[in-house]
């Protein structure tokens, strides 16, 4: 009795890891909780296997799965799209690779893949993961080089900009604030060669004095609108 | 040496009112004796409380072990476990093999799972506008709340114009407006838009400290 005692207890012991391992569920049962069908379930969970395998984050995978259920896309569309992500998040893994990075980290992938999508270059993004080195700033920087290329600066003036901020030791706050200034003097009539220009000259207040203050120079209210940029005229109009 | 140590069977049967053969007279005097005296000294004593029999029997019941089958009743009941410290390291050491070994739907080492990247501890207070007069409800779904149709319901006011207002970490967000639950609609005030993959547009907003600039 004693030995069969003895061999409880120790199974018990090696069962507490073995129930850790076991919610970590992966894909599949994430994208099942979220009310996904188990057979479409089932077809992400291996395409996110074998884009694992082949080293890219699964993630940002089953985010994407769980976006097309949100917006009511059939199965079919939603594990081809699946796909098409995991093959892209490949090639920005590859892209990340030639930057010297032995081992990169999920969201610098993830990152990669959607500055790629939205019209960078394998050699852009190695040129700004390598300005990043192994900081965690490279994520970031990805996508916000990613957000200028999309505001019409180009993706060579982008990477030029993120690159030069990064050289610069700008933070990533100040990183982050990027788009938004950006936004801020196209509005005003400066041209993509004016906002490099001036960004690479550090010619904006950027936010790296800000601290980690929520609400900015804005005071408490939610610093969602620039002073001197809140117009009716600029909000969303649907009809 | 007691007057009864000498009293035959047949007088402690006597005595116990079970059946007797054959009993002396002086032994029968004797016994008849004893039990006069056992029954005065015992209406001499105080009477006992009617409830000492209810107290007696609940105390009895509480120290009562249960009764559990087997296997069960070791695994429930408390006691104090001994075991050799050698054994530590050794059950230690098995739990992080298994945990090493453990299936995990076959994701190799190395990249760690992250839906979201540039996020820090910080947020912002972002708010959302979209002006849509005819629309009976208006959210916003998107990267920061699990693409939950509903999860950040807009508010209109009187002149048609829906906003929310909500806490977004430092990074970038892609989103999009969902119109009576089921039209998506992108922000055309956001920062950019790029393919959702599903044939739509997503909007793409980075927000920094200092907060979303709209256009």
């Amino acid at each position: 009795m004693n030995l069969l005692r003895r061999t409880v207890v120790a199974a018990l012991f090696l069962a507490v890891p073995v129930v850790l391992a076991a919610q970590d569920a992966g894909v599949d049962g994430r994208l099942q909780t979220r009310g996904l069908p188990a057979s479409l379930a089932h077809r992400v969970a291996v395409v996110a296997a074998a884009a694992a395998a082949r080293g890219v984050p699964d993630g940002p995978l089953a985010d994407k799965a769980i976006e097309g259920w949100a917006k009511q896309v059939p199965p079919d569309r939603i594990v081809v799209a699946v796909q098409r992500f995991a093959d892209q998040m490949v090639r920005a893994r590859d892209a990340v690779l030639t930057a010297g990075i032995a081992t990169p980290q999920g969201p610098v992938i993830a990152a990669a893949a959607e500055a790629m999508r939205s019209g960078m270059r394998a050699e852009q993004v190695r040129r700004v993961v390598q300005a990043a080195g192994a900081g965690v700033i490279a994520a970031p920087g990805l996508s916000v080089a990613a957000a200028l290329s999309a505001q019409g600066l180009g993706s060579d003036q982008a990477t030029r900009i993120v690159v030069g901020a990064m050289q610069s030791h700008r933070s990533m706050q100040e990183l982050l604030d990027m788009p938004s200034v950006a936004r801020v003097w196209h509005d005003q009539g400066m041209s993509p060669g004016d906002i490099e220009h001036r960004m690479l000259d550090g010619g904006w207040n950027g936010g790296g004095n800000q601290g980690s203050g929520r609400t900015g120079d804005w005071g408490d209210r939610p610093p969602t609108v620039a002073p001197g940029t809140h117009d009716h005229d600029g909000h969303s109009h649907y009809r | 040496m007691k007057e009864w140590d000498g009293f035959s069977a047949d007088a402690h049967r006597y005595l116990d009112g079970e059946p007797f053969e054959e009993l002396s007279g002086a032994e029968l005097a004797a016994a008849d004796r004893l039990t006069a005296e056992v029954r005065d000294y015992a209406a001499r004593l105080a009477p006992l409380d009617p409830s000492l029999d209810v107290e007696v029997m609940a105390a009895v019941l509480r120290r009562a072990p249960a009764r559990r089958p087997g296997v069960l009743a070791w695994l429930l009941a408390p006691r104090t476990v001994r075991f050799r410290p050698v054994w530590v390291p050794v059950l230690a050491a098995a739990a992080a093999l298994v945990l090493l070994v453990a299936p995990r739907g076959k994701r190799p080492a190395g990249p760690e799972v992250a839906a979201a990247p540039a996020r820090t501890a910080d947020t912002v207070f972002v708010r959302f506008e979209l002006e849509a007069p005819q629309a009976r409800t208006v959210s916003v779904a998107g990267s920061f709340n699990g693409w939950r149709v509903g999860a950040l319901t807009m508010v209109r006011d009187a002149r048609g114009m829906w906003s929310a207002t909500a806490p977004l970490p430092l990074g970038e967000h892609r989103y999009e407006f969902v119109i009576d639950g089921t039209r998506w609609v992108p922000d055309p005030t956001a920062h950019a838009e790029v393919d959702d993959g599903f044939g739509g547009r997503n909007s793409v907003i980075v927000v920094g400290p200092k907060g979303l600039v709209r256009s």
